[in-house]
């Protein structure tokens, strides 16, 4: 071992600085990369591959038992021109967007407001009101929706004590899109947090001042809190939208996986995932998955553009 | 020195990486350990078939001591979801059950073994050799078929006869039906029945009886627009008289018996394969019964004998032979055949059927009587359905919703079913 060691160190000691450094660089590198690691191999293996391997497939007729087939822009030509059903998941989705979205908000906005002015106990009921969000993506309480909204359920038991026969709600076209937005809405918790944390950031002194110049609640709330808030309504609006295109799991275990009754919950990744694992039409599934991709893209930007006309940041002023 | 600890940590760091990656994909291996051998049986069914199922596959094991057969079941549209996406991944359970639907697909996707070649271990000289011709695809043996069955209206006697509507004879047809069901929606106070127009199969016997198909034979549909509109005209009229159950009910059908208006109390009769039905039991109580599907109206026949259900083997099972084994005595042991019964369909061995025909009790009992009652009057089944039709009776459900709850004419939707068919089948 010494005899190795001695000849190196003046070999080191020859070229001094600039190889040392690089190798401690490398060395330092090395260390980064060896800790990226689980992320870099996560990212490739279970994110891009897939999506490569999906692009591919979108171009594809593929069964999942036999070999993928080319057939070019065919599962597109079809899903656009030749497809009644898709239509309808696109039209279904649409509505539950325009009808889950604004209404979670509104809710979360409310919740925060009133646990702002709170003084005692507030730290209990933010808990309270986040619960649903970490438990209400699960499928136990999406089946446990169903139950309750179900004919016979509680909430048609509840109804009916006060003279309101439903006879059901998730058995309804039109009602059950209503049952399962209402259970995104309920999960207004994740964007409550954020419209606290939002509303915790606007000075005081702009309110006193407010108040000061007379200015009633309501009038402070238009003038101060929204545009102040602005930058936060819109980030939970984003975020919101792009979880709603993607709804899944309360309308497959509301409807049974099928979406009814009448296609009414027929979410657009509902009838991806029956293309591609019910009647196995993975190319076809893919390629849903691709323009559903670009559409959320889409609507991303278009909520971007309209932002600069509503959204204020407070050092705007100031540039 | 600092390098080396750096080396080190960054070594340390990759060997915790590899072993957390590693154990994620080890486990399966410790299903085979300790020498056993393992087998994965999976199968659809209801809470009645998978008691049966547990008492006959704990028999197996203590006849053979080496093997372990590990069960799992679920209800037939979960299973057959479950079952594809198992086989897409290269991972089918050793031992799987199969449905007429499924053999086509799966056997030209080379997910099943070749069973003809496991002769030693499984015998089939006793199974009527047009019946296990149902499980040859190609020219190989890819199934053995576990049992047969027919369709049936199942109803509860009693209700029916309190009602004081004529009982249902053999040869009825449709429009007989249609009446019995009107009468008993006036009587009983609630429907006769099931709204069969959600149903593909009772739109296959309706056909049947006027000397149609659902397929042709070169795999293409066997019906026109006209066909289907008209099958959807009627039950919609039934349904819109209150004959037969309303869309709030149908919609919620998923299989399971549990789901059926004739288990919530909401009808006095059902459509329902005639093994399957026992399930009501459970929840009906005694006293159900079942009588042979509506005629053509000139009478002929729509319902037939199919094979009920097969037993087939992955290709990529480790065990082929144990595999065969244990397919053999769930088919041809006296003692496994005491404990399924008919849960199954009619056993399809023969000596068995006849053995355990006089010993069979319960529901059993009625569905071989009931098979008895029919044997000899039902014409030939069909080929085994096209791989695209295990979608389409999803379709052809979701279309008829449209109709039931009014948002499409029966027309229109019998032409979204055409157009979808054909795509279906096309690729």
């Amino acid at each position: 071992m010494t005899t190795t060691d001695i000849p190196a160190k003046p070999a080191r000691a020859k070229s001094p600085a600039p190889p040392r450094q690089q190798r401690g660089r490398i060395r330092r590198e090395g260390a980064a990369w060896v800790f990226l690691s689980p992320w870099v191999l996560g990212a490739v293996v279970l994110t891009l591959l897939p999506m490569a391997v999906s692009l591919y497939l979108s171009f594809t007729d593929y069964d999942l038992f036999n070999a993928p087939r080319w057939v070019g822009l065919r599962n597109y030509v079809q899903m656009f021109t030749e497809d009644p059903r898709y239509w309808r998941s696109v039209g279904a989705t649409l509505m539950y967007v325009v009808i889950a979205v604004p209404l979670q908000l509104a809710l979360a906005l409310a919740v925060a407001l009133a646990l702002k002015s709170m003084k005692r106990g507030k730290s209990f009921y933010r808990s309270a009101f986040y619960a649903p969000s970490l438990l209400g993506a699960s499928m136990s309480i999406a089946l446990v929706w169903r139950a309750v909204f179900n004919d016979g359920g509680t909430v048609d038991n509840l109804l009916s004590d006060i003279g309101i026969h439903t006879g059901g709600w998730v058995n309804k076209p039109g009602w059950a899109l209503l049952a399962v937005a209402l259970l995104t809405v309920w999960q207004f918790g994740a964007p409550m947090v954020i419209f606290l944390a939002g509303l915790q950031q606007i000075p005081v002194e702009l309110y006193e001042a407010a108040s000061v110049d007379g200015a009633s609640r309501k009038r402070q709330f238009i003038s101060i809190t929204l545009p102040m808030l602005s930058p936060v309504l819109f980030f939970n609006l984003v975020l919101q939208t792009i979880q709603a295109f993607q709804v899944f799991t309360p309308a497959f275990a509301v409807s049974g996986g099928k979406g009814g009754p009448a296609d009414s919950t027929l979410f657009y990744t509902l009838y991806l995932y029956d293309r591609g694992f019910v009647a196995s039409h993975m190319g076809y599934a893919s390629a849903m998955a691709w323009v559903l991709l670009l559409a959320i893209g889409a609507v991303t930007a278009v909520l971007f553009r309209t932002s600069r006309s509503w959204v204020f940041y407070a050092n705007e002023g100031e540039r | 020195m600092p390098g080396n600890r750096t080396k080190w940590s960054c070594a340390t760091v990759a060997v915790l990486t590899l072993s957390v990656l590693l154990t994620g994909c080890g486990g399966s291996d410790e299903s085979s350990g300790g020498g056993r051998t393992v087998l994965r049986y999976t199968w659809w069914g209801n809470p009645d078939r998978a008691a049966r199922t547990q008492e006959a596959v704990a028999l197996f094991e203590k006849e053979h001591p080496g093997v372990t057969v590990q069960t799992s079941f679920a209800g037939y549209e979960a299973y057959k979801q479950k079952l594809a996406t198992q086989a897409a991944g290269g991972d089918a359970p050793d031992v799987m059950q199969l449905d007429y639907r499924q053999i086509d697909q799966y056997a030209s996707g080379g997910i099943l073994l070749d069973l003809g070649k496991q002769k030693k271990a499984l015998r089939t000289d006793a199974i009527d050799s047009g019946l296990l011709a149902t499980g040859v695809v190609d020219g190989t043996q890819y199934a053995i078929p576990q049992g047969r069955g027919t369709e049936a209206v199942v109803y509860d006697a009693e209700q029916w006869k309190a009602a004081g509507v004529a009982l249902p004879r053999k040869g009825w047809t449709w429009d007989e039906w249609a009446d019995a069901m009107r009468e008993l929606a006036k009587k009983a106070g609630k429907p006769g029945s099931i709204d069969p127009g959600q149903s593909e199969d009772c739109f296959e016997v309706w056909l049947r009886g006027q000397g149609k198909s659902l397929y042709t034979k070169d795999r293409d549909l066997g019906f026109t627009a006209d066909d289907l509109t008209r099958w959807w005209t009627f039950t919609d009229k039934l349904r819109r008289a209150g004959a037969v159950s309303s869309a709030e009910q149908t919609t919620q059908l998923d299989g399971s018996v549990e789901n059926q208006p004739l288990a919530r109390g909401k009808a006095v009769a059902d459509f329902n394969w005639d093994a399957p039905s026992s399930g009501f039991t459970a929840i009906v109580g005694e006293g159900l019964t079942l009588a042979p599907m509506p005629s053509g109206s000139d009478g002929t026949p729509g319902q037939y004998f199919k094979p009920s259900m097969f037993m087939g083997a992955a290709a990529t099972t480790e065990h082929p032979e144990e595999s065969a084994e244990f397919i053999d005595f769930m088919i041809n042991d006296e003692k496994a055949a005491a404990i399924l019964g008919a849960s199954r369909g009619i056993p399809v061995n023969e000596p068995i059927r006849d053995d355990i025909g006089p010993q069979l009790k319960d529901f059993d009992k009625v569905v071989a009587d009931y098979q008895d009652s029919v044997d000899g009057s039902l014409r030939t089944p069909p080929k085994a359905p096209p791989s695209g039709d295990t979608s389409l009776q999803t379709t052809f459900q979701r279309d008829y919703d449209q109709v039931s709850f009014e948002q499409m004419t029966p027309r229109e939707a019998a032409e979204d079913f055409i157009t979808e068919a054909k795509a279906e089948l096309r690729s």
